[in-house]
């Protein structure tokens, strides 16, 4: 059996996660103090579980796993409500848009406020939040994604998928209030 | 390959986690259809969007101290 790093190793390269771990904490809890009262015990566990790590395998997405598991235990619970998603269908954005005459559509894209998006993910339900931000913001494989989550690839998939249908629904929404497009076609929105 | 496999593969694609002949199969198709390629840069701009957008906080200097404190 490997033994366990020695404990300052294992401080300093946990704590290359820790702008992750608290992005990840920010959007669960949607809370600043929340995030940090929820990292600081994720890390705490951590350290007390050290022996628990393989080296040389996914420390990030150990904490992450750690992180998560907490939210769920002290913000939920461990009651892993099946919120659903709204049925949105395949919702496609660029369809919507291409449908709608938005030419091009990646120019409503650049007419989006970072923090509409950031709203968008924080509105989806959390077991669809968590998995958008283990594979769009920190870039996690299906299979990391759902070791983290403790599901199988395939549930991870699923829930990927609908999470992005409903965050563009979000989107396009948000599009559609603010005069970014109409439900006819592009509306000039003067760039800042 | 056809514009609807193409579709059905692009999360994957855009994930890379599509198999080498796939991922080969739906480049050949990207080459020859720009609706798809139009479509595939779409999403491709959505999912850097997302990730920009929350990638921008950032962990407070004093709770990182005070980890470094705690675990070190």
């Amino acid at each position: 059996m490997a033994e366990s790093p020695p404990q300052t190793a294992f401080a300093e390269e946990a704590l290359t996660h820790l702008d992750t771990l608290y992005r990840g904490a920010l959007r669960l809890t949607r809370d600043p103090d929340s995030a940090q009262d929820l990292v600081q015990e994720a890390y705490l566990r951590a350290l007390r579980y050290q022996h628990s790590y393989q080296p040389g395998t996914n420390m990030k997405a150990w904490l992450f796993a750690i992180m998560r598991n907490l939210f769920w235990d002290r913000f939920k619970g461990s009651r892993k409500e099946d919120v659903s998603l709204d049925d949105v269908g395949e919702f496609v954005l660029y369809d919507k848009l291409r449908d709608e005459g938005a030419k091009p559509e990646a120019d409503v894209l650049d007419k989006l406020a970072a923090s509409e998006v950031v709203a968008a993910v924080e509105k989806l339900p959390p077991l669809h939040r968590e998995v958008v931000l283990l594979g769009d913001v920190e870039g996690f494989s299906y299979r990391d994604a759902a070791q983290t989550l403790g599901v199988p690839i395939r549930t991870a998939m699923s829930r990927l998928h609908r999470a992005r249908q409903q965050l563009q629904k979000s989107l396009y929404d948000y599009a559609l209030e603010s005069g970014i497009v109409r439900a006819n076609g592009t509306k000039e929105v003067p760039n800042e | 390959m056809n514009c609807s496999d193409c579709k059905e593969k692009l999360d994957r694609y855009l994930d890379r986690e599509l198999s080498n002949t796939e991922m080969l199969e739906l480049q050949l198709h990207l080459e020859g259809c720009p609706p798809c390629t139009d479509n595939y840069e779409f999403q491709a701009s959505l999912k850097r969007l997302v990730k920009v957008c929350c990638e921008q906080d950032k962990a407070p200097d004093a709770l990182r101290e005070k980890l470094r404190q705690i675990l070190t």
